[in-house]
């Protein structure tokens, strides 16, 4: 979304606002400059004070990117000409300074010494190239938070500082001058002060920047591309705090303070302006509780890499934090959404596949046992040593007859009460538990019972009276009338073998002729 | 469980010394051949026993040794100590002093709480066992968890052991320890076959020689483990005797400590509800769950561990060195890298999941429905192993960070996502195929995690080339979806999936259509992520 001029290799020509200004035929992509040991890449900026275009070129000779600064005229006007010697030893005297605030002056040209005398050139001076983007992309689309700004702005003002300490002006007036590195300051790509700057105008160009990344507008002469700053009845630009209430009233008044000229309530050193910066850093370093500017470019992606972006670093932690949040729940939300369809698919597959309850498969009915996979050889039958009715809940039920289902006699039942409410409204369940003289692994129960409906479960028990939860469930079936042989899970020993009656038949009375055990191999 | 150890035990190994660098190629081989065998001896049970309550008490009861050692020492010993016991390595006696101390102090906790813990046998039962069905068995849950726990103390041992053996750059024994404990379990599972009887499930007795042959030869395994490195130690010079007291050292890491205990426990919470639904559903569930798990996170264990090895010490070192820049990439290409490789398998294994199942389970005593089962369960969790694979990831980076809260307060959304899940699935799905719904669940609840992990790293770190990764992953589930179909397709000619054979057919058709459709559609999309893969894949190969 930002326009962003920064790395093109072979530069735009045209594009962005540098391109709008006439420029000599002769400064294309591509064309060598100073003797041909620099070629020229892409045209960043145009000072239209000094007649100055700002280039990204290669050193041809050692093979590194350099930022030019090309002062463009006609040698023989001799005024430009003084002018541009004026600048150029300026530049000579400013290139002492190193610090991370400004590039480093690598080279100065004047014609006879490295600019041929055809090349239309008064000047070039040559600096170490700073990769980052333009400042004047940073503010395209909005302003950055104060504080941000504030620290984006303080190297440079040190920078400037460390000049003026020496007596030597920067330069800093110029917005297409400064670039915004990948570390995230400004620095001062393309030095070169003008032939008359103060020391004065050097704090009345941080003033400006300072106004520029607070506001987006310029305050000093109309720098191209930028719109200007508003200006007040009196003349004066509008204070940055009018433009936008959540700028602190301290920045938006070092920002006014330092572009006014009289003496009284001005900023005059950048020393003074370097204070304000540094605090206003620190306050929010403490409190971390200015107000963000919505910022859709977030989340931007940075095809190259290693590019500055105008997200910023720090202070839209809170609102990261809330939007994660967001995202989580919704995520948890669909992910509710997503189990249950799993689910619902899940009981549509399972009733796709023939329907076997797990190990406590149950094949009713003789001849229906093609789902378990090794149909159990035919064991012997074996009798019970005894049967006991077994009950868990009030009176037990018929407990003399209990015998009955074990006589070998067609004839003779066992049969539950008749209950006025089916299970288990007035108990669990009832049941008959038959104990062996040693523990069997059991294949089969064969159950004779004209009460159809009636469901019954074959559980192991551990002893002759356990408690039902004691007891394990190894077969269940749904029975019908006449004989019905209950596939029972796996041979497990039990000494103990309960058949219980957990849903009754018709009329809510269940009868069981005959119960045969059947012994697996 | 199994994420904090490969999440940890890395750590250590991160510096950079030569041996390590050469012993490393050897190590994957080994880490590979004891995952085969591990994988092989839950294989062989399944033939030999079967799915069902005896193998779910055993699985239980076998688990329950793993969680406690966790608990009491695991995490805090592969994070903590470890890196201390390597920086004793320069003090004045070799570290002789600091290593006796550990073993003496470690071993004797050990031994106490192995005491303590088999003493609680029926209390860990009850928690991690739900009978209110009548579906499991308690019983020889908790007969199995006697003969069982005292294996948290050669877990320990093992542990302290192969800690001090890498401290001092031997690393082939402790790689090939636990496949001997695999073929030792081998050897058992194939002695209770050959014994005449079954378990008896109703009374459970402790004197029944197939229960004790089973528990008896497990813990055997993990003694045969701890015990063969210790001629590995003693050629390293190194003589124990006892020494009390701890280390001032230890002190320092209190609180990071706490945090990792609080990860373990807290997905141990989750673990224990997932118990307690499965065995009060069917039985066979915890089986069918545990084994499914262990094939989902095979192709986890085999090509993320591989790929995320090369990308995980750099990104360590990114962390260490505060450069976001760097580690913000390398969690960027490291997560599109799994997702290049596992999307596509996942697709696959959605496919042939059902089959997979019954080819390597239906045979034998296991029952061909619960091998299905399986499978399905494989199926529908498949889709959850970009999602785990992310969260191990997001892991390392917040650990590289010395962050050790913020995965744990992770986790916690995590099991507060899951354990409604999983009463939901407990409530919704029909009792026999609630193991699926509960691994769908578990795959869901990755997927939170991912998501959660990548918010709130980009909450510290700013912004993480999510949309790249997006799209990446878009593009393999696009590419994954095209060679699922096309299998899905082919796989409506195939034999019905009955029987071992047509499990096999089905398996060995489907698989390698899908597969090679999924990656092609990939290359034809020129995916970049590919490139990589493919090279490391082709040097593994030409290694191998």
């Amino acid at each position: 979304m930002t326009t962003r001029r920064t790395e093109y290799p072979a530069g735009a020509p045209g594009e962005g606002a540098a391109g709008a200004q006439a420029r000599p035929g002769f400064l294309v992509p591509g064309s060598a400059v100073g003797d041909g040991r620099y070629r020229l890449l892409a045209e960043f900026g145009f000072d239209e004070r000094v007649n100055a275009h700002l280039w990204r070129a290669q050193d041809n000779q050692l093979r590194r990117d350099v930022g030019l600064t090309l002062l463009v005229g006609d040698p023989a006007d001799a005024k430009a000409a003084g002018a541009a010697r004026k600048m150029l030893e300026r530049t000579m005297h400013a290139a002492r300074i190193t610090h991370p605030g400004t590039s480093r002056v690598l080279d100065v040209l004047g014609p006879g010494n490295g600019i041929g005398p055809t090349e239309g050139l008064l000047g070039i001076v040559v600096a170490d190239w700073s990769q980052g983007t333009d400042l004047v992309d940073v503010i395209a689309e909005h302003p950055l938070p104060p504080s941000t700004a504030a620290r984006l702005l303080e190297p440079l003002a040190a920078a400037v500082e460390l000049a003026h300490h020496s007596g030597m002006v920067l330069g800093v007036d110029h917005p297409q001058r400064v670039r915004v590195t990948p570390d995230g300051v400004l620095r001062l790509s393309f030095p070169g002060p003008l032939p008359e700057a103060t020391l004065q105008d050097d704090v009345r160009g941080l003033g400006a920047i300072l106004y520029l990344l607070l506001t987006g507008k310029w305050p000093l002469r109309s720098a191209p591309g930028l719109p200007h700053a508003p200006l007040a009845a009196d003349g004066q630009v509008i204070p940055p705090r009018a433009l936008f209430p959540y700028i602190p009233y301290e920045l938006s008044s070092a920002a006014v303070r330092s572009l006014t000229d009289d003496a009284t309530g001005g900023i005059r050193t950048s020393s003074g302006l370097l204070k304000v910066l540094e605090r206003a850093r620190l306050n929010e370093d403490a409190t971390q509780s200015i107000a963000a500017i919505a910022d859709d470019t977030e989340d931007e992606v940075d095809e190259d890499g290693a590019v500055w972006t105008t997200r910023r670093p720090h202070n839209d932690r809170t609102k990261r934090r809330k939007l994660a949040i967001g995202v989580t729940a919704l995520a948890v939300a669909t992910v509710g959404v997503l189990a249950w369809v799993g689910m619902q698919l899940i009981s549509f597959f399972g009733d796709d596949a023939p329907s076997a309850g797990g190990p406590t498969v149950v094949a009713t009915a003789p001849g229906n046992a093609e789902n378990n996979p090794k149909p159990p050889n035919p064991g012997q039958p074996i009798q019970a040593a005894g049967v006991q009715v077994f009950n868990v809940k009030g009176t037990p039920d018929s407990p003399r007859r209990a015998n009955r289902a074990v006589d070998g006699d067609p004839k003779t039942s066992w049969k539950t009460d008749k209950y006025q409410q089916p299970f288990p409204a007035l108990k669990p369940g009832v049941g008959i538990m038959a104990a062996f003289a040693e523990p069997v692994p059991f294949a089969e129960v064969v159950i004779d019972s004209p009460s159809a409906g009636t469901v019954v479960e074959i559980r192991t028990a551990p002893s002759e009276k356990p408690g039902l939860d004691e007891t394990k469930v190894i077969g269940k079936a749904t029975l019908q009338a006449g004989q019905n042989r209950l596939q029972l899970d796996r041979a497990e020993p039990t000494q103990h073998l309960l058949i219980w009656i957990t849903t009754l038949g018709d009329g809510n009375v269940s009868e069981i002729t005959e119960i045969g055990f059947v012994r697996a191999q | 469980m199994d994420g904090t150890a490969t999440v940890t035990k890395g750590e250590p190994a991160g510096g950079s010394t030569p041996s390590l660098a050469k012993a490393s190629g050897s190590m994957a081989i080994a880490t590979l051949v004891s995952r085969i065998t591990g994988f092989g001896w839950k294989m062989v049970m399944a033939w030999l026993i079967g799915i069902n309550v005896a193998t779910d008490s055993f699985t239980i009861a076998n688990t329950l040794p793993n969680i406690i050692f966790e608990l009491l020492l695991g995490g805090v010993l592969a994070s903590i100590v470890v890196p201390l016991l390597v920086r004793s390595q320069k003090d004045d006696d070799g570290g002789a002093e600091y290593t006796n101390r550990l073993l003496t102090v470690g071993m004797t906790g050990l031994a106490v709480g192995t005491v303590l813990a088999v003493a609680a046998a029926p209390l860990f039962t009850a928690v991690y066992v739900d009978d209110s069905t009548g579906k499991a068995n308690p019983e020889l849950v908790t007969a199995f968890a006697y003969l069982l726990l005292p294996e948290i103390l050669f877990y320990g041992l093992f542990a302290l052991l192969s800690a001090i053996l890498q401290a001092k750059q031997v690393f082939g024994p402790t790689a090939w320890a636990p496949v001997v404990n695999n073929l030792v379990i081998l050897a058992t599972l194939v002695t209770y076959w050959a014994l005449p009887g079954d378990i008896s499930l109703d009374p459970v007795r402790m004197g029944d020689p197939k229960l004790l042959v089973l528990g008896i030869g497990t813990t055997l395994g993990i003694v045969v483990q701890a015990v063969v490195l210790l001629p590995a130690l003693r050629r390293t010079g190194f003589k124990f005797r006892w020494t009390w007291g701890i280390d001032a050292r230890l002190r320092e890491f209190g609180g990071l400590a706490l945090w990792i205990l609080g990860y373990v426990a807290i997905s141990q919470v989750g673990m224990v509800i997932t118990q307690r639904v499965l065995t009060v559903a069917a039985a066979g569930g915890v089986s069918i769950y545990s084994n499914a798990w262990l094939l989902f996170q095979l192709p986890y264990g085999v090509i993320g561990v591989s790929l995320l090895t090369a990308i995980l010490p750099r990104m360590s070192k990114a962390a260490a060195d505060g450069d976001t820049q760097r580690l913000v990439d390398d969690l960027s290409t490291g997560s599109r890298l799994s997702a290049v490789m596992l999307v596509p398998i996942s697709a696959v294994l959605t496919i042939i999941g059902a089959a997979l199942g019954v080819a390597l389970f239906g045979a034998g005593e296991a029952d061909i429905e619960q091998a299905q089962r399986l499978g399905h369960a494989l199926a529908f969790s498949a889709f959850g192993l970009l999602p785990y694979a992310l969260v191990m990831l997001q892991l390392r980076v917040f650990y590289a960070m010395k962050d050790a809260r913020t995965p744990t307060l992770i986790m916690i959304v995590m099991t507060v996502v899951k354990i409604p899940l999983l009463y939901m699935c407990g409530a919704l799905v029909r009792p026999d195929q609630v193991v699926v719904g509960v691994l769908l669940v578990n795959s869901l609840t990755f997927v939170v995690g991912a998501v959660l992990g990548q918010m709130w790293l980009w909450v510290r770190l700013g912004n993480l080339h999510s949309k790249k990764i997006v799209k990446v992953i878009a593009v393999c589930v696009l590419a994954g979806g095209v060679g699922g179909g096309a299998a899905w397709g082919l796989g409506l000619l195939l034999p019905e999936v009955d029987s071992l054979v047509t499990a096999w057919v089905n398996v060995v058709v489907l698989g390698p259509v899908a597969c090679l459709v999924a990656f092609g559609v990939l290359v034809a999309l020129k995916v970049p992520e590919l490139k990589p893969a493919t090279s490391r894949i082709t040097r593994l190969v030409r290694r191998g």
